[in-house]
């Protein structure tokens, strides 16, 4: 229509550039709905699968480790509950009317054996190159989501926060996966290891039956996690690396227990591949989970948008250019290095003796100016 | 980048606590405590129309509680009915109205005083005729028990009807009338402590001075800077991943805030006090009893979506929720706690330079003393907490003045309040580091905690032993240590001209025996 044209020409030309302009506004709406929904639903596909994972439900998770063997006891075992009872270590009555069950003050020793738990996991793993951190609690929910939770489902684990878009964590996984979002880091930073530690809410919400007493089940707890950002080929081996670490710091403190490789039935949509370790506890006379370690590969980092720059040697093209490689998406994984509930429950109702002490580990001692033991205190 | 190149090539040693000076084999921990206030800057929707807002913009930390009333319902005939009842001493008000009102107005309450007392004797005028009309009623019930002539049998029962709808209404007025004098009087504020001044803000006075700003021949840097020098904090990711006023501590900030916390604790352990940890959300009417405002307007407490909960902006709370609603024994008294929690505050209405970097966040560690005692022991505690607060900072090195805060600065809950204010040289100027109140049995008449007074028993003949009246405990609270705050301190104050900044000796044992934070080059 840009040249010259005769006005009967030029009037067919309008009503042609009408209606087309016409279609494609209504297929151009078409396409941006498209497009959510097609977001919407692809969204739910979970990751793909390591393929040495057994398929199936809890039952068909494997072996991968056994560490140890349970402790026989030649006088009448106590749960955890009872020790810490008699111990004065915890109230999860007077918690019960400030704030609900499922919450409890820690007292006297179970104090400082918390803060030794975290000091001591801290400085080993900071041996390891990882770099310490505190975390924010309240995160954005859109956070929570890229991270693979679902902050406003059904029996969601989550907290959220009145009249805003904010929530409690549940994990520091989810504030440390946020730090590099929507960002391109240099293939000669990775790996970047973190230790996190921080307090982790959760609602427990749908949670039943005989594996909530006590400490084993709370809504608040301290842990300490690592997490790793990491190319992708390398990804296998980091979570050889953290599941090794984490098994370092159980036999450390002298614990029984059995390292799983989870079926399919068993992982979270992020997890490629996870690795569960239960503890013995005699007490409750079964093993307890006590830490997992998932490799996610790239579904949480295509969520929060991490990506890192290939440093393949520049060519420089006959123009002197420098040739820079399409970013690729990291890898991440996460590991529980101590969640303190379960490591309480862990040395109270192992290292417990007849006469109603608690001999702590020796690797803790130093952290708690030499303590060896929790004795019963006559009133 | 390896944490162990970081520390100058120091492998990290087991980080050693200091020697808790308990023996295994001796008596177990007995810790009593002595409370301390980190008072949250709370505004109810009465702000006095007299106190400038936001005075508390240096003394981020301080609570300025006006009297909270208890979340009500409305019900369909307007009387809002509260959801608790604070035990107020009605009776003691009225004997003392000329004191009251004099307190509330050195304190720009705006408790209304006079309703108070006219609701207390409509009340109490009410309540009269209702035992007279019950009486009245008891009459004609007996009369009504007899041999009677019908007729007289009729009048009887007309009169007792009479009374009876009488009666029902006058109950339910006196009903409606003991909520409203309820909700009224839970506005007024503690008494105060005669030897605090009147005035704002510029008339607290001084009590103590310790130290004196350090001089530096070198440009001072603010803790920000040395923090982003150091990689000890990460506010820009927080922004994006929480919002302002978050962050990350990184690196040796880390480990410094773990020494902080495990220190104080250990310090204070000392002098008696029992450590716990405590639920960082609670129900939202434990806060209100401790004397703040969860739903006010500005308020500093967090909310949890679909649920009576919120998340604790200090200790004090679940600490003093710890005894509700029970009898102690006077041999217990006093209990000493020191508790260390995360704390939530949402600064709303903060405003101003007093908000950048660590002085004003959204969630920080802290350690909080409390105590629980007799009444008349609670000027003795005040003083030992403000001194083991005292001890605590003089030992780190810090230069600070301690202050007895004026009436208009003192929160409703709050007898006699001591701010210590530390000399910060990156801001240039002093900042609030902790706050001791002695609340006396403002809190204790909300959260009903009483003790039984063990005099001797004496036997009456029929070998009954007679037991005292309860009385109501005194609560005090005090800040050992506010992370952030002490964190701005350690770095302002120690910084070095090459960049590094010492950490103080008490401190290095808790931290694998670190000497300073050295820049590291990258």
């Amino acid at each position: 229509m840009k040249g010259k044209l005769e006005p009967s020409e030029r009037q067919k030309l309008v009503e042609e550039g009408k209606n087309l302009k016409e279609g494609l506004t209504t297929l151009e709406e078409d396409l941006i709905n498209l497009r959510d929904e097609l977001q919407l639903e692809a969204q739910c596909i979970p990751n793909m699968t390591h393929p040495d994972v057994p398929i199936g439900g809890e039952d068909s998770s494997k072996l991968r480790n056994v560490v140890g063997s349970p402790l026989s006891f030649d006088f009448p075992v106590k749960d955890h509950l009872q020790i810490g009872k008699e111990l004065d270590l915890f109230d999860f009555d007077a918690a019960a009317e400030v704030s609900g069950s499922k919450f409890y003050y820690l007292k006297n020793e179970a104090v400082m054996l918390e803060i030794a738990l975290v000091n001591w996991t801290l400085t080993e793993v900071m041996k390891k190159s990882f770099t310490p951190l505190t975390t924010p609690e309240i995160v954005r929910s859109s956070v929570v989501e890229k991270c693979g939770f679902q902050p406003r489902g059904e029996n969601t684990q989550v907290y959220s926060i009145e009249d805003s878009d904010q929530c409690l964590i549940g994990t520091a996984e989810i504030p440390v996966g946020g730090i590099h979002m929507d960002s391109i880091v240099s293939e000669s930073s990775l790996p970047l290891k973190y230790v996190a530690f921080s307090h982790c809410f959760r609602t427990e919400a749908g949670a039943a039956g005989t594996a909530t007493r006590g400490l084993y089940r709370v809504h608040q707890f301290s842990k300490v996690e690592m997490f790793i950002l990491c190319k992708q080929e390398e990804s296998d081996m980091y979570h050889d690396e953290l599941i090794k670490i984490e098994e370092d710091l159980f036999s450390s403190l002298g614990l029984h227990y059995k390292t799983l490789d989870m079926a399919t039935g068993d992982l979270g949509a992020p997890a490629y591949r996870k690795f569960d370790v239960e503890a013995w506890m005699p007490g409750l006379g079964r093993y307890g989970e006590i830490s997992s370690a998932s490799n996610c590969t790239d579904y949480q980092s295509r969520r929060l948008g991490i990506r890192y720059r290939p440093s393949e040697s520049p060519t420089t093209s006959k123009k002197g250019k420098t040739n820079q490689a399409t970013p690729k998406f990291v890898h991440t994984l996460n590991a529980t290095a101590c969640a303190v509930p379960r490591m309480l429950v862990c040395l109270l109702e192992n290292f417990q003796q007849e006469d109603g002490s608690v001999i702590i580990p020796k690797p803790l001692r130093p952290f708690m100016g030499g303590i060896e033991a929790i004795y019963p205190k006559s009133r | 980048m390896a944490l162990q190149c970081r520390l100058s090539g120091a492998t990290i040693q087991s980080l050693k606590m200091a020697t808790i000076p308990i023996s295994p084999s001796s008596s177990r921990f007995i810790f009593r405590t002595t409370p301390q206030t980190l008072n949250l800057a709370l505004f109810s929707r009465h702000t006095p129309p007299k106190a400038p807002p936001f005075s508390v913009l240096i003394r981020a930390l301080s609570a300025q509680a006006v009297a909270a009333a208890p979340a009500a319902e409305i019900s369909d005939n307007k009387v809002v009915k509260p959801q608790w009842k604070a035990a107020i001493d009605f009776k003691w008000i009225r004997d003392n109205k000329e004191a009251v009102a004099n307190n509330i107005k050195n304190r720009n309450s705006n408790a209304k005083l006079e309703l108070v007392l006219e609701l207390y004797d409509k009340m109490l005028n009410i309540q009269k005729e209702v035992e007279r009309l019950r009486g009245e009623r008891n009459n004609v019930a007996n009369k009504m028990k007899g041999k009677l002539e019908p007729s007289e049998r009729q009048k009887l029962v007309e009169e007792g009807k009479n009374l009876k709808e009488g009666l029902t209404t006058l109950e339910e007025d006196l009903i409606n009338l003991r909520d409203e004098l309820q909700l009224e009087a839970q506005c007024i504020p503690n008494m105060t402590h005669p030897d605090v001044p009147i005035g704002g803000e510029d008339s607290s006075k001084l009590r103590n001075v310790v130290g004196s700003p350090l001089s530096f021949d070198f440009p001072v840097k603010d803790h920000l800077q040395i923090g982003k020098e150091l990689d000890l904090f990460d506010f820009d990711a927080a922004a994006e991943v929480s919002g302002s006023k978050f962050y990350y501590l990184k690196n040796e900030a880390v480990m410094l805030e773990i020494a902080l916390v495990n220190w104080t604790l250990t310090e204070v352990m000392k002098k008696s006090f029992t450590p716990l940890t405590t639920p960082e959300i609670v129900r939202s009417s434990v806060v209100e009893k401790c004397g703040f405002q969860p739903r006010g307007e500005n308020t500093q407490v967090y909310s949890i979506e679909d649920s009576d909960q919120c998340l604790i902006g200090t200790a004090e709370i679940p600490v003093g929720g710890i005894h509700m609603d029970s009898i102690v024994s006077e041999s217990s008294l006093p209990l000493k706690y020191v508790a260390f929690s995360h704390c939530f505050r949402t600064e709303a209405g903060a405003a101003g330079t007093a908000t950048r970097g660590l002085y004003r966040v959204h969630q920080f560690s802290k350690v909080e003393m409390f105590i629980l005692c007799k009444q008349e022991e609670s000027d003795m505690y005040h003083d030992e907490l403000i001194k083991i607060e005292e001890d605590l900072f003089s030992s780190l090195g810090l230069h600070y003045k301690t202050l007895d805060m004026a009436t208009g600065d003192l929160g409703a809950p709050a007898y006699r309040k001591f701010d210590v204010e530390a000399w910060m040289p990156g801001l240039g100027r002093y900042g609030e580091i902790s706050s001791a109140s002695n609340c006396t049995d403002y809190q204790s008449r909300r959260l009903g905690i009483r003790y039984r007074p063990s005099e001797s028993p004496t036997t009456s003949k029929k070998g009954k032993t007679n037991q005292a009246t309860p009385k109501f405990v005194h609560t005090l609270n005090a800040t050992a240590c506010a992370v952030p705050r002490m964190l701005v301190c350690l770095l302002e104050n120690f910084q070095q001209e090459d960049g590094s900044v010492i950490i103080p000796k008490p401190l290095r044992p808790f931290m694998g025996g670190i000497e300073a934070i050295y820049p590291k080059s990258r």
